[in-house]
């Protein structure tokens, strides 16, 4: 039963066929996977999910000769789930992921990141600036407004993570690890026989989604939100960077539309390759997971015969 | 109208609090807190007692708010059916009696909340009590 609750399932079989690994970052008790040898490549996923999400993409990285590393963020997956909403940061998740990297001693990291990946990935890779080679982004954002009209909406945004209203329909009710996940996918039929359960079986009961409505009230809405001045330093100092990059998004997303996020990031990251558009909504991974993952080796390819 | 009705303080010595629900943040929307504090009086009574509200099922509810250093209060509430001391709550019952409730505070709240918002947004989450609504 404790091996239940702290560790991906046996079951997963092939589809997930990693070892569990622990490490103590920040406090928290973090698991990830830590496969194959080479330049180091960090996928790192968001709000609901955890490191399944990216069971597409890895088998490639590892054919092509890397060494992949996916932690489940803290409160998600099967790392440790904190019962307090003071529990989670937009710097505080940062630091969890500095916490690994640097237990890992990575260096010439890629970082690839999708939801709150992404500005937990950046802020990342913006403090250990070191140990960074190159940057895929997929589905996020990393500037103080959200850019689209669907975040500043009453419905569903705001109502969804209202005050109580957020604990019973996304913490009771599941609503964003079950509904919310099958809505943002383009293969949802299959989606719904190969992997939702999956995600569900991460998050049980409504305690342990606590983080599924939590990190909603992070995005902010205006000038008083709490992570304004971390999201104002992300895209200032992301746009200082030029390490090799490479935008790949959904076609069908319609949360973070290509149109207004991935052109923005092609604004603030104007050498970047991309965007890609693929088969995908906002969990792109499932819907063209081996693509993306043939795109990153390519990508990674290109730059290294570039360095020759 | 809504079914759900503020009430005094129930004989609590047959009950015991049995929780539901738990907001920490009330005030991340601040209409949201400025609506608790009018309606339970809070500026006045502060934490000397909790709040109460009867249900559609007749479970009366208490609202146990939290305050936190730094913050306004109330910071967070915390719901508790009060069944018989010694009997199981109705899961089913007590599931409807919070979304009524969800709907009366979004109605106490008010423009630009409705509640119309709120049920799609139920409904769009499979909530059983919204699809029912």
């Amino acid at each position: 039963m404790l091996h239940e609750t702290i560790s991906p399932p046996p079951q997963l079989g092939e589809e997930w066929p990693y070892r569990p690994r622990f490490k103590q970052v920040n406090g928290w008790r973090m698991h990830y996977i830590d496969e194959g040898e080479g330049e180091p490549i960090l996928l790192l996923h968001g709000n609901p999910t955890w490191g399944y999400l990216w069971r597409k993409v890895i088998p490639t990285l590892l054919d092509a000769g890397y060494r992949v590393i996916v932690p489940d963020q803290i409160g998600f997956g099967y790392s440790e789930k904190p019962t307090s909403e003071y529990a989670h940061s937009l710097d505080g998740h940062s630091a969890n992921l500095v916490a690994l990297v640097r237990q890992l001693d990575l260096e010439r990291l890629t970082v690839v990141c999708q939801d709150w990946g992404g500005p937990t990935g950046l802020s990342l890779a913006l403090h250990e600036a070191h140990r960074i080679h190159a940057l895929v982004i997929m589905s996020t954002w990393a500037w103080p407004r959200p850019p689209a009209e669907f975040h500043k909406s009453i419905f569903p945004w705001r109502t969804m993570h209202a005050p109580l209203v957020g604990p019973y329909i996304l913490g009771t009710h599941g609503g964003l690890v079950s509904r919310g996940t099958y809505l943002s996918v383009v293969g949802r039929e299959k989606f719904r026989e190969e992997a939702q359960s999956v995600y569900e079986d991460a998050l049980p009961d409504a305690a342990s989604r606590l983080l599924s409505w939590v990190w909603p009230r992070w995005i902010p809405l205006d000038d008083s939100a709490r992570a304004i001045s971390r999201f104002e330093w992300l895209e200032t100092e992301l746009s200082k960077t030029d390490w090799p990059s490479m935008i790949i998004w959904g076609r069908e997303d319609e949360v973070f539309d290509a149109e207004t996020f991935a052109n923005r990031f092609k604004e603030i990251l104007p050498h970047a390759e991309g965007p890609h558009l693929v088969t995908g909504r906002h969990f792109l991974q499932e819907d063209s997971g081996a693509e993306i993952g043939v795109l990153i080796c390519d990508f990674l390819a290109k730059h290294k015969a570039a360095e020759v | 109208m809504s079914q759900v009705t503020i009430v005094d303080a129930p004989d609590l010595s047959t009950k015991r609090h049995e929780f539901v629900l738990r907001e920490e943040r009330l005030g991340h929307y601040s209409e949201f807190r400025t609506y608790f504090t009018r309606i339970f009086d809070l500026d006045r009574i502060g934490l000397s007692h909790p709040g109460y509200l009867k249900a559609p099922s007749g479970m009366v509810y208490a609202f146990v708010f939290l305050g936190r250093s730094g913050e306004p209060f109330p910071a967070g509430l915390e719901i508790f059916a009060l069944p018989e001391a010694l009997e199981p709550f109705d899961d089913d019952a007590v599931d409807k009696d919070t979304w009524a409730i969800l709907c009366w505070m979004i109605d106490g709240v008010g423009a630009p909340w409705t509640r119309a918002d709120l049920e799609k947004t139920g409904r769009i989450y499979r909530v059983p009590a919204a699809s029912e609504a």
